[in-house]
């Protein structure tokens, strides 16, 4: 019944768009005539060839720019799941971008009106709106909210704790959504060969994890041998800040980079134990500090991370209910296979401090995680048809964990308008607790169509 | 060593443009010298340059797309390395799509593309430098050059009689790329390859590229409107060049993340 329904503003959505599209296209055309009068004297290509259609697009002259566009999404789980929807995806998403460039800031203005089927959900997102401006020469700012991303990894982050959204990412939609927005104020000086990144989230903003709503996940808490719901996943909220900084430099092709972060786990990783929040899932206080190099190897590029999370308010490692400090690692190489095809490759290790600690206050003794938790990753990427047919398979092993996830994917674009897309989010293991075994009931395939106005 | 080259050959240009009358005399007759001029003045043009840049890619169907985008250059030595910045003002998929070349003539060029939606600067292996540049008939090699190292030159003497040197050149390393040979027509006047084609090894033309249109900028003759045709299908891309500007003056500086993100407004008019 809903779906009907969104097909039909789907259908209108587009329609007005094509129109309004024809409209701005119709006004560019009309302007045409004067910005040919004013290129007369310079360029005048643009009449010559009617292959050009419109007259060359002054989009670098004009100080308002608005684009975006519109996209259906569908997904279905592969088998029976706890969770109420059989679909995985079912959604309009209609993307309005506005940007104003003036020559002292610009202002950029991002948001999604959402038709969400799975969730009943019609809902507003701003995903960005932010005034980027340099006080000093030397000096960018960034204010509002906005996205933003650092670190070597490929869907494995290390020292990037700025706020995923992992319900968008197992669900198929398009890769920005994986990254989060949050409001924050984003400082980069440049001192030297060297550029100074702080920025601060006034109000920690979580990830969108995995809540038992859209998909299911493993819990010892409320059900010992099941996936849980969200409303038996009570989570207490912080409304603390978040800090994080980069200092990196570039030289000879290499870049050198250090980080640090000071906040929360971005998941809910904590459970209290006693209190007013007895029972409820938090956000522990967590810090870091870490490292990478990025460079050009033989014939690809290889890079390296390390972090070391301070998991502070269990520094000793002996509280059952808040995860331990760790050391991660991460080393990757990615080489161009053969013409069109690339390949990249992740070793991942994941090390738990005070491990006898943690054995010894573990509750779950049967569901022991490995001290070193290991992940390989191997990426194919292929393009073909002039770059129009893109296929991709991204692959997750845990060796330690006995688990994987596989994310085939397979885009189309038609043209400047029109892209297909379609693909799968398969996970399996042998627990229904490891990282990805406990996702086996959320696999699903999806497809996408979207039109960029 | 570069530069007295460079000079010599602007002075070269210069008094070509100057008194053409009484240049014709000064033939040539090295390939390897012609292909480096040609390469000098193709790629090389002032210290550094700016140019806004379309493209209309036109498939077998008649189906076609576009591309726009502003480029800044900026040499570190004449026929050797060089800096570059792209940025994509068109469709709206791409827009705000940043990518940075350093090329490298003795090595592999560095690569990043910035991707605004997820703020990521995403490092790219070097890869072939014969695939498509931003799904167009336009290979990177295209865009930033083809190393005169990579192949054998031959100057065609008996073609070579009119106005152009027609010069054969063969891959060194055949594996290396689809071609067998390739036949460049450069213009004797200006050094400009004018029609470059490339042939299998069964003499069959596979791709063409031509230059439609040639307009002088603060004295240097420059490409503004150039074509590939791929002849399997008959797709072609077609390319266009204006508000061209040589030697204006580019820092250093702005080769750097910093542009990815934050683009200097600057210098992009």
């Amino acid at each position: 019944m809903f779906i009907k329904v969104y097909v039909v503003i789907s259908f209108w959505l587009i329609g007005s768009i094509t129109s309004f599209v024809q409209a701005q296209n119709q006004i560019i055309q009309e302007n045409g005539t004067a910005q040919t009068l004013i290129f007369t004297s310079g360029f005048n290509e643009g009449t010559e060839d009617d292959n050009w259609g419109n007259n060359w697009d002054d989009e670098e002259e004009r100080s308002w720019r608005v684009s975006g566009f519109v996209e259906g999404a569908l997904g279905q789980f592969s088998q029976d799941n706890v969770v109420e929807s059989e679909q995985s995806l079912s959604e309009i998403r209609a993307r309005i971008d506005v940007n104003y460039s003036h020559q002292k800031f610009e202002l950029v203005a991002s948001a999604d009106v959402l038709f969400d089927d799975v969730l009943n959900d019609n809902a507003w997102h701003t995903r960005e709106l932010f005034v980027s401006f340099s006080p000093l020469s030397a000096l960018d700012l960034k204010v509002g909210r906005q996205v933003m991303t650092w670190g070597t990894g490929d869907y494995l982050f290390l020292n990037d704790l700025f706020p995923k959204d992992w319900q968008s990412f197992f669900s198929g939609r398009d890769d920005e959504y994986l990254k989060a927005p949050a409001d924050s104020v984003r400082a980069t000086a440049y001192i030297n060969n060297f550029s100074v990144d702080i920025a601060l989230t006034p109000k920690f903003t979580a990830d969108n994890y995995i809540n038992g709503e859209r998909f299911s996940f493993y819990s010892p808490i409320n059900e010992l041998n099941g996936n849980t719901e969200p409303e038996h996943f009570p989570v207490e909220s912080r409304d603390n800040s978040q800090f994080s900084m980069r200092i990196s430099t570039t030289k000879s092709g290499i870049e050198y980079t250090v980080y640090g972060y000071q906040g929360y786990w971005s998941n809910p990783v904590g459970i209290h134990l006693n209190g007013e929040h007895q029972g409820k899932a938090f956000f522990p206080k967590m810090n870091s500090y870490g490292a990478s190099v990025r460079l050009p190897i033989a014939k690809g590029l290889l890079n390296v991370e390390s972090a070391v999370y301070n998991s502070v308010e269990d520094s000793d490692g002996d509280k059952a209910n808040i995860p331990n400090n760790q050391v991660k690692l991460l080393v990757g190489y990615e080489q161009e296979l053969v013409k069109n095809l690339t390949g990249a490759v992740q070793y991942y290790v994941e090390h738990m401090q005070d491990y006898a600690n943690y054995e010894k206050s573990t509750y779950f003794a049967e569901q022991i995680i490995d001290q070193n938790r290991q992940i390989l990753t191997a990426r194919l990427t292929h393009r073909a048809i002039h770059q129009k047919l893109v296929s991709s398979l991204f692959v997750f092993y845990s060796p330690s964990d006995h688990d994987g996830y596989i994310k085939p994917m397979l885009s189309y674009r038609q043209n400047d308008h029109w892209n297909y897309s379609l693909g799968a989010n398969l996970f399996w293991g042998q627990e229904e607790y490891t990282f990805f075994g406990q996702h086996q009931e959320n696999s699903n395939y999806w497809l996408r169509v979207k039109f960029n106005y | 060593m570069f530069n007295q080259i460079k000079r010599y050959l602007l002075a070269f240009v210069a008094v070509n443009l100057i008194a053409p009358m009484h240049t014709m005399a000064q033939e040539l007759t090295n390939a390897d010298e012609i292909i480096m001029q040609a390469n000098l003045v193709s790629y090389y043009a002032g210290d550094d340059g700016s140019a806004q840049a379309r493209m209309i890619i036109v498939d077998a169907r008649g189906n076609k797309q576009m591309r726009q985008f502003t480029i800044l250059r900026k040499d570190i030595e004449d026929l050797g390395d060089q800096n570059m910045l792209v940025f994509f003002s068109r469709p709206t998929d791409v827009k705000g799509t940043v990518f940075h070349v350093t090329k490298k003539v003795k090595s592999e060029d560095d690569r990043w593309l910035y991707l605004p939606a997820l703020d990521l600067v995403k490092r790219i292996s070097a890869g072939d430098k014969r695939t498509s540049f931003v799904g167009s008939h336009f290979y990177y090699e295209d865009v930033s050059g083809r190393n005169p190292r990579e192949d054998n030159y031959t100057l065609l003497a008996e073609q070579s009689t009119g106005d152009f040197y027609v010069v054969k050149g063969e891959p060194k390393d055949p594996t290396t790329v689809e071609f067998a040979y390739m036949v460049a027509k450069i213009d004797k006047i200006t050094s400009l390859p004018m029609e470059v084609t490339y042939f299998d090894k069964n003499d069959n033309k596979i791709r063409k590229m031509e230059v439609l249109k040639t307009k002088d900028v603060q004295g240097f003759t420059t490409v503004i409107h150039s074509k590939i045709t791929q002849f399997s299908d008959n797709s072609y891309t077609e390319m266009q060049f204006r508000k061209v500007k040589y030697d204006a003056g580019l820092p250093d500086s702005i080769f750097a993340e910093r542009s990815l993100r934050n683009p200097p407004k600057a210098w992009l008019k």
